[in-house]
């Protein structure tokens, strides 16, 4: 085969044609490098906050907290972020076409290229741009217009929540309040299908899952949260400009597949979505307080710390909360329907519902058929098919001529993030059985039932860590009092329409009267279950009276068989005297039946009187009896929280 | 003749088992592979709520963001086709509840969906408050609401125009 002259002069120039086009992605990747390491982009901010690069915490040096291998495209790019960046820009050059289960890297890092190809203006002539459809599609679906820090209430029954929760909801453009619902939401939590409370806890502690990111209709979360685990809702509207909000969801694109190792306390869902915020606005430090625990409602007050962050906030009202108020407001004749009209043993052809006018009937029906979804969403279904009792209710309710009322629920006084701080340190002194001392006291987190109760769940207390260091004056000199390292205690008022049991348990140490008249510290397990009401109006009332059935265990080499098992009534009142001073006269005894048996008994009064949101007062009174041997207490005590 | 009237005997079964199928992809939520299952056996009681809730998600595909086409939802988002179907499926009980009174949030929030102009909203209202007992038929599931509520607007002069949008 012979080519002509020109023809081969021709392939020749082809040829020369051809080859700088292939030799010049890498120069022109030398090139990008070359001016990466002179502008030192791997030093920025922005790109340690994308990558989620944080400080080692002995040696120098960074890791990422992804776990995910696929997150870095450098096989050392978890630790060293120059490597990554320049893997990353050579990445940028891949012709991988996008498909339904591919992306080019382009487009499963967008935010980064769309960061660097802002420092380093990428000609696209030399670095083809990736048009990224799915990215395309996906933000057009979402259309953003801004984003809402969406803030669960706690909810003590259920162990992943017991502090709240937080997530992030992308407003559209097309919304508004009425239509919020149709808005999404981006949650970050541990991927699992684990339904045992004990082990979900024990690998929650242990980072044993993978957290990730997904994203949802709002509707569902307001579902879950309002109706079905009746916890309130709080929305703060974040004032970020489009730009950030951009970049925020352009980082959720990449986060798509990548998991972190998700832990309880401190890497758990508000501390990413912190994360989030930081990427879209990197002048923000939200991260750096909690480096050892993030509490939703705290990562919820740092965000509102920052100076005109948040614009505005909503409360949602659960479906309980709801219920709970419109029922307040009812007249008797209306409430004694309720619960007949709710369980099926009434029916609207009764007289006593008839002969209301038609605005009172309105109002019976919807409230009843709010009763009925709470019975079915807590599992106490009156009847056999609730769906079909709804309908009834509901249809009753489409004849009635009456607009809609839907009184609005008063939103609480104080937010979740005007509560008082979660950690709390006490000084005081007093006098226990004869003896005078002073005492520290500190508990890390998070609330108990004397505290200020604005912003927290009423009723709800979780403590970690509680501990107590006494010096008396003479004799004892300097001990520690008890340690408490975990203390909860949920006591739900009841009433004609609502059941809740009430529980508590805590586990530690404190000291313990034996018949020598020392005082160990003993190891101690106790709770169980109890009940509560509101005294005297049952829908209306604060003041709250419980009683408890505790079972205790306590083990010690000093006690008669190294241990004592035992079970008795402690009941209590909660009064709220004022809004500021609250009261809570109580008394306990026990009877220890094995081991080291004794009947020991205590009866006191806890005041507590808040001086402003984070300082109180408080002072303890009570007369205990253990081993036969009775003595007073009495202390005096300044509280800060912070 | 005969073989004539065979042909159009076989292309009419063809045709009918053709429509069929359409209509079992169109508006059937149960093709989806999630929505009213999410709902099922939520009794309330702790674990059960927990393997679906706020911290421990289930493992499920759905709604993770980059997954490609998944059910109802391509990279996450519910794909437009689904959206009136999926947003029904998720609010059933609170869309009856608004429906029967003639007002609400997620009332609101449908009418959005379907592009119910603000001039018609009180026409739409009233018309689903009275017809709340057709649209939600005595254990009726999601794709049988979503087709009652469509032939409940079709034959409203007004708001005829929204049914084809559902």
């Amino acid at each position: 085969m012979s080519f002509p002259l020109r023809a081969r002069w021709t392939l020749l120039c082809l040829l020369c044609l051809l080859a700088p086009s292939t030799a010049s992605p890498a120069t022109y990747l030398d090139e990008l490098i070359g001016r990466s390491r002179e502008q030192r982009l791997s030093e920025r901010r922005e790109w340690h906050r994308l990558m989620h690069y944080t400080s080692n915490l002995v040696t120098p040096g960074v890791h990422s907290l992804a776990d995910a291998r696929r997150f870095f495209l450098a096989p050392d790019g978890k630790t060293d972020p120059q490597s990554e960046l320049e893997a990353t820009l050579a990445a940028f050059f891949s012709d991988i076409v996008e498909t339904d289960k591919e992306q080019n890297p382009q487009c499963a890092f967008i935010a980064r290229y769309s960061w660097l190809d802002q420092q380093l203006r990428f000609d696209s002539a030399r670095l083809p741009r990736q048009p990224c459809k799915r990215f395309r599609d996906w933000r057009e679906t979402l259309n953003p217009q801004g984003v809402t820090l969406i803030f669960p209430a706690a909810s003590l029954n259920n162990p992943s929540s017991m502090y709240g929760h937080t997530l992030l909801r992308v407003d559209a453009k097309d919304q508004d309040e009425k239509t919020r619902l149709l808005a999404y939401a981006i949650n970050y939590a541990a991927n699992t299908d684990e339904t045992n409370g004990i082990a979900f806890a024990i690998n929650g502690l242990i980072g044993g899952y993978p957290g990730m990111f997904s994203i949802m209709p709002y509707y569902l979360k307001v579902r879950e949260y309002n109706d079905m685990e009746n916890r309130d809702i709080w929305e703060y509207q974040l004032n970020l400009t489009p730009e950030e909000t951009d970049r925020l969801l352009m980082h959720a694109w990449e986060l798509g597949p990548i998991y972190f190792d998700y832990y309880f306390f401190d890497e758990n869902c508000s501390y990413y979505l912190l994360e989030l915020l930081e990427v879209a606005r990197p002048d923000l430090d939200l991260t750096s307080p909690f480096r050892w625990w993030a509490i939703p409602s705290d990562t919820v007050r740092e965000i509102v710390k920052q100076k005109g962050l948040v614009k505005n906030t909503v409360y949602r009202p659960s479906n309980a909360t709801v219920i709970h108020y419109r029922l307040g407001l009812m007249s008797p004749d209306e409430l004694a329907l309720i619960n007949p009209l709710a369980r099926g043993t009434a029916s609207t052809a009764d007289r006593a519902f008839a002969a209301l006018p038609p605005t009172s009937q309105a109002r019976v029906l919807e409230v009843s058929h709010d009763y009925l979804s709470y019975l079915r969403a807590t599992g106490r279904s009156p009847v056999e098919d609730p769906q079909e009792l709804a309908r009834k209710l509901l249809l009753e309710r489409s004849r009635v001529a009456a607009g809609a009322e839907d009184p609005p629920v008063p939103v609480p006084p104080v937010r979740p993030d005007e509560g008082h701080g979660t950690s709390r340190v006490g000084i005081g002194g007093g006098r226990r059985d004869g003896l005078n001392f002073v005492e520290l006291h500190g508990r890390p987190v998070y609330h108990d039932l004397m505290d200020p109760e604005g912003g927290y769940v009423p009723g709800a207390q979780i403590e970690f860590f509680d501990f107590a260091v006494r010096d008396y004056s003479r004799g004892v000199g300097v001990r520690v009092e008890d340690i408490t390292p975990l203390k909860i205690v949920s006591i739900a008022p009841r009433n004609e329409f609502f059941q809740p049991l009430s529980w508590e348990i805590d586990v530690g140490w404190a000291r313990r009267r034996l018949a020598d008249g020392s005082e160990p510290l003993v190891f101690g397990v106790n709770g169980g279950p109890g009940l509560a009401w509101t005294v005297p109006d049952t829908l209306r009332s604060k003041t709250m009276i419980y009683g408890f059935l505790e079972s205790t265990l306590q083990a010690n080499t000093r006690l008669d068989k190294n241990y004592a098992l035992g079970i008795g009534p402690a009941i209590g009142a909660l009064i709220d005297l004022t809004g500021r001073w609250r009261a809570e006269p109580y008394a306990r005894a026990q009877w220890f039946f094995a081991g080291d048996t004794d009947t020991p008994w205590a009866v006191g009064l806890k005041q507590r009187y808040t001086l402003e949101r984070d300082w109180a007062l408080r002072l303890d009174i009570s007369r205990e009896r253990q081993e036969k041997q009775s003595w007073n207490t009495v202390l005096l005590s300044l509280h800060h929280y912070f | 003749m005969r073989k004539i009237l065979i042909a159009v005997f076989l292309s009419v079964v063809s045709a009918l088992a053709f429509a069929q199928k359409a209509a079992a992809q169109q508006n059937n939520i149960g093709t989806c592979g999630w929505g009213a299952k999410l709902f099922d056996g939520q009794s309330g009681v702790a674990p059960q709520v927990l393997a679906v809730t706020t911290n421990g998600t289930s493992g499920n595909q759905t709604f993770g963001i980059t997954t490609g086409t998944s059910g109802c939802t391509q990279d996450g988002v519910v794909r437009s086709t689904w959206k009136t179907a999926m947003f029904i499926d998720g609010n059933k009980e609170r869309l009856a509840r608004d429906m029967s009174i003639g007002n609400g949030e997620t009332l609101d929030s449908l009418a959005h969906l379907i592009g119910v102009r603000q001039e018609d909203r009180a026409a739409f209202n009233r018309t689903v408050q009275a017809n709340v007992s057709r649209i939600f038929a005595s254990g009726s599931t999601t794709d049988q609401v979503v087709v009652a509520l469509k032939e409940v607007l079709g034959s409203d002069r007004t708001l005829a125009q929204y049914a084809a949008s559902i």
